[in-house]
């Protein structure tokens, strides 16, 4: 999968190691500021009331 | 027909299928680094912003609070939901420790600090002050609530009173309570209560729809209140939703801040 990524990614060389990086810097970013904090609202841990 | 020359030689399908196992593998360990990341995510990245909304939260109510009081001050009503409501003192969570009330036990809300139930009864009046707070994540301002222990301080501060709070005996205490709480200067004046609050520990495990807890009269609804209780609701076990801590506590002592210096705090925030 990763090697099939690299293959992939354009230019060559340090232009290929800076795409590498801002595809998992725009990843990670994906992750906590959207797909974490929604998965957060739906796990049943948050709920500390009583009778709802 | 013509072959595939690739997929007819035995060492090419060999190959192929080897790609095809690490790319699953790949992928798995890809799976478990995101996990991970989430498992952090929710004890540190959520901390975070909790400890910035706090921190707001608490600006405002010092602001509210320095501001002049209005028309109707005095009278005891909650504020808008999300508003801050007053401020919560644990000395037994540590030394200094308070946080920020808000008004509502909503998941938007209960992400800036513990929340007051709307409905239950404010400090200074009959009734059951309840207050709702994560246990992890979101600054888990309730963390440390199972660590607490019969006749700890539980210390609401509000625009004009302090309001102090002792928890009530747990259950399995209640029976040689006399003697043991002789042993504990804490413990003056407080025994289980009798009448309508027999069933009202100073800490039970409930089922999450127990919502008669945080009654005026906890387990008892519609009875009217005699007495002024502080009860703190949040998840157990640690990571799990499956029931609710719910500590009780008893109103023992309230100050005027109007009597004293601005600074002045009541010696139970010291661990008394």
């Amino acid at each position: 999968m990763y090697a099939w990524i690299w293959r992939h990614l354009p230019g060559s060389g340090p232009v290929r190691v800076l795409a590498a990086a801002t595809a998992v810097a725009v990843l990670l970013a994906a992750l906590v500021l959207l797909a974490f904090p929604a998965l957060d609202a739906v796990l049943p841990y948050a709920d500390v009331d009583v009778g709802s | 027909m013509i072959v595939e020359p690739a997929l007819a030689d035995p060492r090419m399908r060999r190959e192929s299928r080897r790609a095809a196992v690490r790319g699953l593998g790949e992928l798995v360990l890809t799976l478990g680094i995101v996990v991970l990341l989430f498992a952090g995510y929710e004890v540190f990245v959520t901390g975070w912003t909790a400890d910035g909304a706090q921190s707001a939260a608490s600006a405002d109510l010092d602001r509210t609070w320095a501001a002049p009081a209005g028309a109707g001050a005095g009278a005891v009503t909650a504020p808008a939901v999300g508003k801050p409501a007053l401020r919560l003192h644990i000395p037994g969570l540590g030394p200094g420790w308070a946080r920020t009330v808000l008004e509502g036990v909503g998941q938007d809300v209960l992400a800036s600090g513990p929340g007051h139930y709307p409905g239950s009864a404010l400090p200074g009046t009959p009734g059951n002050v309840a207050l709702a707070g994560h246990r992890v994540g979101h600054g888990a301002p309730f963390d440390g609530l199972g660590e607490l222990h019969s006749c700890d301080a539980l210390v609401l501060e509000t625009r004009g009173e302090w309001f102090v709070y002792r928890l009530l005996p747990f259950p399995g205490e209640v029976a040689g309570w006399t003697r043991s709480a002789a042993a504990r200067p804490r413990c003056k004046g407080i025994d289980a209560l009798g009448g309508s609050y027999s069933s009202t520990p100073g800490r039970e495990i409930v089922p999450p729809t127990a919502g008669e807890v945080v009654a005026p009269v906890p387990r008892r609804p519609g009875v009217a209140p005699e007495r002024q209780l502080l009860t703190l609701t949040t998840c157990h076990p640690r990571f799990s939703a499956r029931q609710r801590l719910v500590l009780h506590a008893v109103l023992v002592t309230t100050y005027a801040k109007a009597g004293h210096p601005p600074q002045w705090r009541p010696s139970e925030l010291d661990g008394i």
